[in-house]
């Protein structure tokens, strides 16, 4: 971890409230029948969630609402925090919304239920600082899929 | 009005899961076990298990590191490097902190970010 990478952690909290918002209007749009407008959100902020795990979650978009309008207002946060979790989580994310989106065009219902669980994994991050990230970096390391150097 | 109520629904879900987690973090357990191959303190040793990805590990090594004196010893260690404490103490969350006794006999564990207080009561504890 260096410190010139380093992101204040409010940063992704604020980004994952806004998927969380975003990712609900998905799930309210499928349970209403409106399936393509839900698709099309759904794979929007799928290009989001692509932009946080491959730029890094430096580069997030939602990231720039946090830094241009938030954080200027903000006190310095106690400590920095290390981009890679956040930016693995960017990644898992990404996998949840490709999987719910090709499932979606076999059964319908994987839409709203994919979304489902990508709101309440950034629900949990936003508003109790649950790191899900962690959890499944953790799970992989156990099952041997990751080897770190 | 359904989607309202799925949607209200949903939200309390994610609501009572984030209370119940959150309530189980830095909660203190009896354990048991004994570490080969980390360097002991004195009178007792926190054995930090991290990972590379793992936004709390910083603010816990934060707080263990302050607690650390010239008799209590903090050691941070990756999982991946010792998968065998993983499989031996069936690590489910990063971090998770071990307290170990002058012997390196395990007493005492806390799943999740710690609190100053509670590691502090646990060394009175054991050590």
């Amino acid at each position: 971890m260096t410190d010139t990478q380093s992101i204040d952690p409010r940063g992704p909290r604020v980004s994952a409230g806004i998927t969380a918002v975003v990712v609900l209007v998905v799930i309210a749009l499928a349970l209403a029948g409106l399936f393509w407008p839900a698709v099309i959100l759904f794979a929007l902020q799928g290009v989001v969630f692509a932009v946080g795990a491959f730029a890094g979650v430096q580069r997030h978009p939602y990231g720039l609402v946090f830094r241009k309008l938030i954080r200027p207002r903000l006190k310095p946060p106690l400590e920095l925090e290390d981009p890679k979790p956040p930016t693995f989580a960017q990644g898992v994310g990404l996998f949840v919304t490709v999987v719910g989106l090709g499932l979606s065009l076999i059964v319908p219902l994987a839409l709203p239920i994919a979304a489902a669980a990508a709101f309440v994994a950034a629900f949990l991050n936003s508003v109790f600082d649950y790191c899900l990230g962690c959890q499944i970096y953790l799970l992989l390391v156990r099952i041997k899929a990751i080897r770190p150097a | 009005m359904q989607v309202v109520a799925a949607l209200v629904g949903l939200v309390a879900f994610a609501t009572v899961l984030g209370m119940l987690w959150r309530a189980s973090q830095g909660r203190a357990r009896i354990a048991s076990g004994r570490i080969e191959g980390v360097a002991l303190g004195n009178r007792a040793t926190l054995l930090q298990l991290s990972t590379e990805v793992c936004a709390p590990c910083r603010a816990t090594a934060r707080v263990l590191h302050d607690v650390a004196d010239a008799e209590v010893s903090h050691v941070e260690v990756d999982i991946a490097d010792r998968p065998d404490l993983v499989s031996r103490f069936n690590v489910l969350q990063t971090p998770t902190t071990l307290i170990l006794d002058r012997d390196g006999v395990v007493r005492s564990r806390i799943g999740g970010a710690v609190r100053r207080e509670i590691v502090l009561r646990e060394l009175e504890r054991v050590a």
